[in-house]
């Protein structure tokens, strides 16, 4: 690293007050500040993420991922960040994978940069791997653009995706819409490996069979009336 | 050849359409793949206009085969417009509310919103 860069974490939240702070502390040892949007939670969130010493914005209500997303990276903007990680909050991503991920960026070869869970061994359920499947399916119908795992919420963006994205889509949709975004912006993509760590709390938190169609549905409807 | 005035609009119409489409990829507000899957849609449109023979296989499929029918599908056809317009203007009703949350969130904090967000 020739010049010092500001690195910010982004984590949209939803009642995740027994999780997020672990997240918190990890991802500390790697950026220079952490942003969690606490997206309309119900629990002791917010209180939980400033006490492990992450920056809080509050939604007063429940946006989705997407909305809260948006809201850290716009946060991070005004903050001066150069270089934005998003990660769920869940702790399904080691945030020591930050660095890996980080790399492509920090060498000129990345405008964005995907984790792949499925690029190195990892336990994941079977209907995981099938809703995953599905979603790249239709990122790649409705994008043209292949991504191994286009439906993950840990992402690096360099200064030229953090100067240029704006992310409409407010729920699941959204990380279809980065891939839409990286393609119709010609920004220079990545893909790294990364560790995932599913538990029947991360399964419980996931997606319905039906939210997903529902998802699916949105992503189809857009991209065609855009 | 005898063409009527459907078989005339109808591939007037899909070309405006696909230029329209075309336009705003070089306006750079819709991808390229998207323009193509628009222009698949609607020279399909101009094609059985033109070509109404070439659904023979569908009407042999859905049964239709009459006006009858036909009124009654097109305005199955409108119908399902009507529900698709309503769940596009909820779902813009929804964004404006999500814009005005987040936009509180960041001001709360003392964290200036772009400009643009006013604009949309």
């Amino acid at each position: 690293m020739s010049e010092k860069r500001r690195i910010v974490a982004v984590i949209p939240a939803y009642n995740e007050e027994t999780r997020v702070a672990h997240v918190i502390t990890s991802a500390m040892e790697y950026v220079d500040t952490v942003i969690v949007v606490a997206d309309g939670s119900k629990d002791g969130t917010p209180a939980v993420a400033e006490k492990a010493g992450a920056l809080v914005i509050q939604h007063v209500d429940n946006c989705g991922a997407g909305a809260a997303t948006m809201t850290g990276i716009e946060a991070a903007r005004a903050m001066g960040a150069d270089i934005v990680i998003t990660l769920d909050a869940d702790g399904q991503h080691d945030p020591h994978d930050i660095p890996a991920m980080l790399q492509p960026v920090l060498d000129g070869k990345a405008d964005i940069v995907f984790a792949n869970r499925f690029g190195v061994r990892n336990r994941i359920p079977f209907i995981r791997r099938v809703f995953n499947g599905i979603g790249n399916i239709l990122t790649f119908a409705v994008t043209g653009k292949w991504v191994s795992d286009s439906q993950c919420g840990f992402k690096v963006f360099g200064p030229r995706a953090v100067r240029e994205i704006d992310i409409r889509m407010s729920r699941y949709e959204f990380c279809t819409e980065i891939v839409r975004e990286s393609v119709q912006r010609h920004w220079r993509m990545k893909e790294i490996p990364t560790k995932v760590i599913y538990s029947e709390y991360t399964m419980a938190k996931g997606q319905s069979f039906a939210s997903g169609v529902k998802t699916a549905l949105k992503i189809l409807l857009r991209s065609f009336l855009r | 050849m005898h063409l009527t005035a459907y078989q005339i609009i109808a591939p007037l119409v899909s070309f405006v359409a696909i230029v329209y489409a075309w336009n705003l990829v070089f306006k750079q507000k819709k991808t390229v793949w998207e323009a193509i899957l628009w222009t698949a849609f609607w020279s399909a449109i101009a094609y059985i206009a033109i070509e109404p023979d070439s659904i023979t296989y569908l009407t042999m499929v859905t049964g239709i085969k009459n006006r009858e029918n036909a009124v009654l599908v097109t305005f199955l056809g409108i119908l399902f417009f009507i529900v698709f317009y309503l769940v596009i203007r909820l779902e813009e009703l929804e964004q404006r509310q999500t814009r005005l949350i987040r936009k509180i969130a960041l001001q709360k904090k003392g964290l200036s919103v772009e400009e643009e967000d006013d604009k949309r």
